[in-house]
């Protein structure tokens, strides 16, 4: 316990040694020092206090009030999100549909221009070329001969050499 | 006090919600549109939806044309912020140092315009780079590009487009309606990096129609091959080749030379090149139409194939003009009307067409559909010439008669070879066979001549093809019995007015002849010499043509490969003469004489002129080999009973006439 005045002396006793005031009576150092402040008589005290024998009173209403609000904080939140996930949710198929109808046009376009670059290949100019080019050409007439037996179903037409 | 503070407290929220209210009133009613454009504006972005032109296939699924989209650098000229520095630019990133870039970028600032194309058609590299320029005056246009995969075939069908893609020539024009496409728009609702949300549709596109043509691309690609080849070989200027089916009408082949490259723009090909021989330059036929002559004959008098013809000494003086043969000067005497045909007499054919008359030969010429338009979807198709009967001058009846004085087309010719092989229908020619999935319309069949009269004429062109026929040995198939008419006309000199010494040379031939699959017409302009005849020159085209053709339809054989081995009728060991249906007339005007004979009944043929296949032995033969056999000379057995062929009638070796059916009687 101390006074205030008590409780400052205290702090200044704490400073360092340098910085401390010369030990001067208040109306030596200060001649024009005013008198003490009002209350200055009065003491601070500590006193401990035990609330541990303290039970809170059981309240169901409290509870049931708690319960309620969770209840409600709740279907908020759900209503909330009803609201607003759906429009989240097309935002992001938009995002994923317009990329997937990006990439129909470009798989459409690349199918077209396979399908050119296939009609180009299977000219009838350059595999006629081709194959000229491994002696794949069609034999003419008096090359060809038809075994004619009594099976007409085992008529193969073969090339004489 | 604490209720007047309640009311003042009402009273200043209920002032500020109508404050709000009013607001929301004038952002959400008032001035919606204008804040909902502004709005759109910011946020959303138009985009073309591509609506590419139909693609062009040959009647099995092949790819002849087709549009790839392609990308086009445009921009404002008058937005550019230094013509010199944006001409310098462009010409670096798009590769056009030289181009002259900065002249026309000039030349469109100061006439103001505000659009120049600067490039169409670039790669994505250049797009890329373009993209990659930080200024906002250039933009790029998604574009489509024509190609044409096959390169030349088919050329003259397909014709071409401009470079806004629109149709120019050939079926690209014609149906152009079809097969161009309407563009759509939608705009596109983009975040701030402009990644699309979401699109609403403005104008839904709508891609042009595909179109399966008739054309078979190997047909296609034969009948071209071998056009060039003969048009070099014979020294001609140019050549057509028409494959169609006699009974749908469909045109399998349709070659013209000179070809192009549809490709290349129009500039690079002249327009000799880029004219379709086939339907756009009429000729005068020549001996070809001797046909029709003849046709117009078994319907219109009593002239049968063995009805004889005085041709006389190989000429004919008619208003003081004389005709010659072409070939045999000492004349072919009195021979069948067949023999007629076989040899191309034009003394023959002139007395026929005599006996005709002006009125039913046109009439006839009308029925196989000469002087009009085939119907082809196909820009600039002549329709030939044909002078009405009361123009026609006192040689018009001869001139005609033997394909003179009239101008017909390829494909009018091959039309009406057409109704010869198909039992005498006139079958317009058709070159769609499909709009999308829908089968093209076709116009009903119109009957042109008696079916009798179409199997008699089948059976006396097939003499031409034989030994001592004009088309002999060259049009003759092997495996496949054929039937013909070789053609060789006199080019008129316009300038000159008198003919030339060059020819047209053509011939019109069908096979096989029990049911013909195919018609084959093959026309060359500008030969000349002994080798320029239709029967040596356009005679070994339609060989090669028809036999390539027979075999990609996969027709079954009808006579074995050995020419040795073919029913032969009439045969005769004289050599192949010339068809050529002008000899002996010069420059000036012809005039004809009635001949005096016309109007006498027309003697008997002899028997040697007969015409007919002789019966084979079958005697011993199994039913199927029976059948086989006969198909194969194209003969009509009536079978009865079972077991091996022991009765026949007519007796093997007699000679088979018209109509006439071969019983033969099985036993075991």
């Amino acid at each position: 316990m101390a006074t205030l005045p008590a409780f400052f002396r205290r702090m200044e006793a704490t400073r360092p040694a340098a910085q401390a005031i010369p030990a001067q009576s208040r109306a030596e150092r200060d001649p024009y020092h005013l008198r003490a402040l009002p209350q200055e008589n009065v003491y601070f005290f500590c006193k401990k206090i035990d609330n541990s024998r303290l039970v809170r009173e059981p309240d169901p209403q409290a509870k049931s009030a708690c319960w309620s609000a969770i209840g409600v904080a709740t279907l908020a939140v759900a209503i909330l999100a009803g609201v607003l996930v759906p429009g989240a949710a097309s935002t992001i198929s938009g995002y994923r549909l317009e990329s997937l109808r990006a990439e129909e046009r470009r798989l459409i376009d690349e199918r077209r221009a396979l399908d050119l670059q296939e009609a180009e290949l299977l000219s009838p100019g350059r595999l006629d070329q081709l194959a000229q080019n491994q002696n794949l050409v069609t034999p003419k007439s008096d090359q060809v001969f038809h075994l004619e037996g009594n099976k007409p179903d085992a008529a193969v037409a073969m090339v004489k050499k | 006090m604490v209720e007047r503070r309640l009311i003042v407290l009402g009273v200043a929220l209920a002032l500020w919600s109508a404050a709000v209210a009013g607001k929301l009133a004038s952002l959400q009613l008032v001035h919606h549109r204008e804040l909902a454009s502004k709005a759109r504006a910011h946020q959303e972005v138009p985009r073309t939806l591509p609506a590419p032109r139909g693609s062009i296939y040959d009647r099995n699924g092949q790819p002849l044309a087709m549009s790839l989209p392609t990308q086009s650098v445009t921009v404002n000229p008058l937005k550019l912020p230094d013509v010199g520095v944006a001409a310098g630019l462009l010409e670096q990133v798009l590769h056009m140092q030289g181009s002259g870039l900065y002249d026309k970028l000039k030349q469109a600032y100061e006439k103001g315009r505000g659009y120049f194309v600067v490039k169409r058609q670039i790669t994505p590299v250049e797009a890329e780079n373009v993209r990659a320029l930080p200024v906002d005056w250039i933009q790029i246009e998604s574009t489509s590009q024509r190609h044409y995969p096959k390169g030349t075939l088919a050329a003259h069908v397909l014709g071409g487009v401009d470079f806004e893609e629109k149709g120019n020539a050939g079926i690209e024009k014609a149906l152009e309606e079809t097969l161009h496409g309407e563009p759509g728009e939608e705009m596109l609702l983009t975040d701030v990096k402009r990644r699309g949300i979401a699109s609403r549709q403005s104008n839904e596109a709508k891609p042009g129609t595909p179109i399966t043509l008739t054309i078979d691309e190997r047909l296609q690609f034969e009948a071209e091959r071998q056009l060039e080849a003969a048009v070099e070989l014979r020294g001609a200027t140019s050549g057509s080749v028409v494959v169609m089916n006699p009974s749908t009408g469909d045109v399998l082949a349709l070659a013209s030379y000179p070809a192009f490259d549809p490709n290349d723009p129009p500039e690079a090909a002249g327009d000799a090149q880029r004219q379709n021989h086939a339907i756009s330059v009429p000729f005068e036929p020549g001996s070809v139409f001797k046909v029709i002559t003849l046709s117009a004959a078994l319907e219109t008098t009593n002239l049968r194939p063995e009805t004889p013809i005085d041709c006389g000494r190989g000429s004919i003086t008619l208003f003081g003009r004389t005709i010659h043969e072409a070939e045999a000067r000492g004349g072919y005497g009195v021979i069948s009307m067949a023999q007629v045909l076989q040899h191309s007499s034009n003394v023959g054919a002139i007395r026929v067409g005599t006996r005709v008359g002006q009125q039913n030969l046109y009439d006839y010429v009308r029925h196989f559909g000469f002087a009009q338009l085939t119907g082809l979807p196909l820009p600039g198709e002549s329709r030939g010439k044909l002078r009405k009967v009361p123009q026609w001058t006192a040689t018009s009846l001869a001139s005609i008669s033997i394909g003179q004085e009239v101008s017909v087309t390829t494909v009018q010719l091959a039309q009406a070879v057409s109704v010869i092989a198909n039992g005498g229908l006139l079958v317009k020619p058709r070159l769609v066979l499909k709009f999308g999935n829908q089968p093209a319309p076709q116009e009903p069949p119109v009957r042109a001549i008696k079916a009798e009269t179409a199997f008699t004429m089948r059976q006396m062109m097939e003499g031409v093809v034989m030994p001592g026929g004009t088309g002999y040995p060259e049009a003759r198939l092997a495996g496949y019995s054929a039937a013909g008419k070789t053609g060789t006309a006199l080019i008129y000199n316009f300038k000159e007015k008198r003919y030339t010494h060059n020819y047209n040379a053509s011939f019109a031939g069908m096979a096989p002849l029990t049911n013909p699959s195919i018609v084959v017409v093959v026309t060359l302009n500008g030969t000349h010499g002994d080798s320029g005849y239709g029967g040596r020159s356009a005679a070994p085209v339609f060989n090669k043509v028809a036999t390539e053709a027979l075999r990609i339809l996969e027709v079954p054989r009808d006579v074995p490969d050995d020419p040795t081995k073919t029913l032969v009728a009439a045969a005769s060991k004289a050599p192949p003469a010339n068809d050529l249906s002008l000899a002996g007339l010069g420059a000036g005007p012809n005039i004809l004489q009635d001949a005096d004979d016309d109007e006498k009944p027309a003697p008997r043929a002899n028997e040697a002129a007969v015409v007919g296949p002789t019966v084979p032995n079958f005697r011993g033969m199994t039913m199927r080999d029976v059948l086989a056999e006969a198909a194969s000379r194209g003969l009509t057995v009536l079978p009865d009973g079972s077991g091996v062929a022991r009765i026949q009638f007519p007796a093997p070796g007699s000679v088979l006439h018209q109509g006439e059916r071969i019983r033969v009687r099985f036993a075991r």
